[in-house]
């Protein structure tokens, strides 16, 4: 018995140690951000979420270089088990937002038309907007391809990126990367871009941009941008998976 | 007692809070009823269980099968710990670190930074458009967008 032993069978490549590591981590990281996050006066940076994302891989690539190992072999045995226990509560908490999206049923049953409208159009002027934008920062197709489909939750946005000729690990990146951002920057762009006039558009552009985590985000704002967040991240997966494709061909992407 | 209350004209009056295993309960058979729908869908149009479970929950308290002091407790709960329960996808960019680096540092940084842009285009043009939309609803078919 190795003190190794006690990070998960570190050295063992294969999958499926022990996951005690992992949610220690996880929440270590987590709430270490949340004290930075406090003694900054929310400094954006500080943000609990991004802290834990740099921290935690930061923590894991020098356990990586002390135990001689590469960064995804270590991540692979030492930290999944425990980071998949707590990434399946994403399944229960997505469908908690049908809770606060049924608290402001008013809205939804007043606005419904002008809700599917906006995020259709919105969406496809989103997607000129980022094959241009990609185009002029001279991206090559396939990473073009795999910015497309990056509104989509993760599990929709994936599969579609690997459709339309794109990379679905880079896709799922993206995904990542959008909500940490949202959740740091969310009130810094809302002031600048003047979005909170319209509380119906904040929310539906948290929901889009910012995925579960921007809708969290949009819940504290209020209970119409909640509402209209959460409705957001099931429609525009729903626009996404029908939308992108087509655009992707008509762009001759694949 | 639940929260929120000026908001719901359609909730009942106060109600005590379902027992959390209860409420899980529900959360759980959501779920497992999603988990059955998902892989009806043909592959090139994906819908997840998580996606399905939440128009499922939001269907069933429409149709008033689940009320909202069944299940308000734990949504409530679930969601203030979802930036928290985000930080697994995020450390797991340590396994997929290579796309960055893969075609030169120069093509990584470009792909960050497209990628920042898009996070920030996506927000700002579902905002305008919407704002757009509900512009178009109030002059042209004079209806009212003032919501408390």
């Amino acid at each position: 018995m190795t003190w190794v032993n006690f990070f998960g069978n570190a050295l063992d490549p294969k999958v499926g140690g022990m996951a005690f590591f992992g949610i220690f981590l996880s929440l270590a990281v987590f709430l270490i951000g949340k004290y930075l996050f406090k003694i900054s006066n929310g400094f954006f940076l500080f943000q609990p979420l991004f802290v834990g994302m740099v921290l935690g891989i930061f923590i894991l690539w020098l356990m990586a270089k002390w135990f001689g190992v590469s960064l995804p072999t270590f991540y692979q045995s030492a930290y999944k088990p425990g980071g998949d226990i707590l990434f399946w509560f994403l399944n229960p908490a997505t469908i908690a937002f049908a809770i606060p999206l049924y608290r402001r049923n008013d809205v939804v049953k007043k606005f419904w038309l002008e809700i599917i409208l906006s995020l259709i159009v919105g969406m496809v002027i989103s997607l000129f907007i980022i094959y241009y934008v990609s185009k002029l920062l001279g991206l090559n197709n396939t990473m073009i391809a795999s910015m497309l489909s990056q509104a989509a939750t993760t599990a929709i946005a994936m599969p579609i990126s690997g459709a339309v000729g794109g990379i679905p690990a880079v896709t799922a990146m993206a995904c990542i990367i959008n909500a940490v951002l949202i959740y740091a920057l969310a009130d810094f762009l809302i002031k600048i871009f003047k979005l909170n006039s319209d509380p119906v558009g904040a929310g539906l552009g948290l929901g889009t941009a910012g995925h579960t985590v921007g809708s969290a985000k949009a819940v504290q704002l209020g209970s119409i941008q909640g509402a209209m967040a959460s409705i957001a991240v099931v429609v525009i997966s729903i626009v996404v998976d029908i939308v992108v494709p087509p655009f992707a061909h008509m762009m001759g992407l694949f | 007692m639940a929260s929120n209350q000026e908001a719901t004209k359609t909730a009942p009056a106060e109600h005590e809070p379902a027992p959390i295993l209860q409420q899980m309960g529900i959360f759980a058979g959501v779920l497992f009823v999603s988990s059955l729908i998902s892989p009806l869908f043909p592959k090139s149009f994906p819908v997840p269980t998580p996606v399905i479970g939440l128009v499922l929950m939001y269907v069933l308290l429409a149709s008033h099968i689940v009320k909202l002091y069944q299940v308000e407790k734990m949504a409530d709960f679930l969601i203030s710990l979802i930036a928290f329960l985000f930080v697994p996808s995020g450390i797991q960019m340590a396994n997929s670190l290579n796309v960055f680096t893969d075609n030169g540092a120069l093509s990584g940084v470009m792909l960050i930074v497209t990628i920042i842009l898009a996070t920030i285009i996506l927000l700002v043009v579902i905002a305008y458009t919407t704002a757009g939309f509900m512009a178009i609803s109030r002059k042209v078919f004079h209806k009212t967008t003032d919501i408390q």
